[in-house]
């Protein structure tokens, strides 16, 4: 059975909640709170619940998706996937939540023209920043990549741009030792 | 002592020439280098075989496999048994895979690249082959220089106890290099043709911004030793 089920029942229901409200700055605080379980447990549902809450913040901040006649269609079911999966994990039925998490993002199928481009870009991007949380974490890249289904190419990019090199305790060795290994192998 | 000498190239650091244009730059230092630039296969399918398969970074791909077709990289097996290669492998993997604990669970930290990068170093250096390995990412150089600022690192990040119950300290006679010391490298060997700035500060900011794992402080402390 979800471990933390209390927990991510009651992040849930936060996020359906703040979805309805259209609170973006709540979804976004609620996407970093699945990151830690996403980091540790590494199943797949960890891994798309902390997509989908990201996906969802950056969807409504984008209030110009609002427009698009397949809107209206999309967040009902948005809403109706959240309270199925609720419900789900009330019941102990993890198969439940997962598919209909896992249907959040399968919702872009259904969509079509620049509204279904726009959305499958907001999930594509949401995968590499949260990937990049995730090595941010310690997972190595490659495991994150692997993970999230990204590439080395665009992990390292974005990863690159933030400030995970310049925490203390990365520092393992000076400059100098790592710069006389480079020299000694050369010479 | 073996007189070979080997460089192991994990996926990151080629990616990071790559994405940066500065393939040629291997290719240069592979001509000043007595030795050999080996990529472990599984290393080669994240720097060529998977990206070849997408789009956005088909070019880099073939870029990076060019390298390959030239004998600039080489994969492993002159020097080391592929059965042995994956056995070593499969058991870091193993091994590295159960170290931290937290929440009740072993975290999975690494995947095959990255440890196929580290046991080829430990089997080179067994047959007394001088090797350095070259990663940017910074799990595998924690895990190898200092694997308990990772565990606080874990701890930090993860707002949870984490704790090692593996003693992984055999790793730390592995030598680490990253793409920034290679550039270095290059710079003071004149071998980057670009003058009129700061082209050792451009090179190493380069480095960072794709990824490789060095701070602001550490650019500014190598652009001291200059």
């Amino acid at each position: 059975m979800i471990e933390e089920k209390e927990h991510v029942l009651q992040v849930l229901k936060e996020v359906k909640e703040a979805f309805r409200k259209n609170d973006v700055i709540k979804l976004h605080e609620l996407s970093n709170q699945t990151i830690h379980s996403a980091s540790i447990k590494q199943d797949d549902t960890s891994i798309a619940f902390a997509v989908v809450t990201y996906s969802m913040s950056k969807i409504l901040e984008r209030t110009n998706y609002q427009e698009y006649p397949g809107w209206t269609y999309f967040f009902q079911k948005c809403k109706q996937n959240l309270e199925q999966a609720i419900k789900g994990l009330e019941r102990n039925d993890e198969e439940g939540f997962k598919k209909h998490i896992k249907a959040i993002e399968g919702l872009i199928d259904e969509l079509t023209g620049n509204f279904k481009m726009h959305i499958q870009q907001v999930f594509e991007k949401a995968k590499i920043g949260k990937a990049s949380r995730i090595y941010e974490h310690g997972i190595s890249m490659e495991q994150t990549a692997n993970l999230l289904g990204v590439t080395l190419f665009e992990l390292a990019e974005y990863a690159g741009r933030t400030g995970v090199s310049d925490i203390n305790l990365n520092k393992t060795l000076t400059v100098e030792k790592r710069i006389s290994y480079v020299k000694e192998i050369f010479k | 002592m073996n007189q070979t000498k080997v460089i192991i190239f994990d996926a990151g650091t080629i990616i990071n020439f790559a994405m940066n244009g500065l393939l040629d730059m291997l290719v240069k230092l592979k001509k000043d280098f007595k030795g050999k630039f080996i990529v472990t296969e599984k290393v080669k399918e994240e720097a060529i075989d998977r990206p070849l398969t997408i789009k956005r970074f088909e070019l880099e791909a073939l870029m990076i496999k060019k390298l390959f077709d030239e004998n600039i990289f080489e994969l492993p097996y002159d020097l080391v048994k592929r059965e042995d290669m994956i056995s070593e492998r499969n058991k870091l993997l193993d091994l590295l895979n159960h170290t931290y604990y937290a929440k009740g669970e072993f975290m999975k930290i690494v995947h095959g690249g990255g440890t196929s990068s580290l046991a080829l170093s430990m089997i080179l250096s067994k047959k007394g082959i001088d090797n350095v390995v070259a990663v940017d990412e910074r799990t595998a150089r924690m895990l190898v220089e200092n694997p308990e600022n990772l565990r606080q690192l874990f701890s930090q990040k993860l707002h949870t106890k984490v704790e090692m119950k593996k003693d992984i300290s055999f790793l730390k006679d592995i030598r680490i290099i990253r793409s920034s010391e290679l550039l270095y490298l290059a710079y003071k060997k004149g071998l980057v043709d670009l003058k009129d700035h700061d082209v050792l500060e451009a090179l190493l900011y380069a480095a960072k911004f794709k990824g490789c794992s060095i701070s602001f402080e550490e650019i500014e402390q190598i652009k001291r030793i200059g």
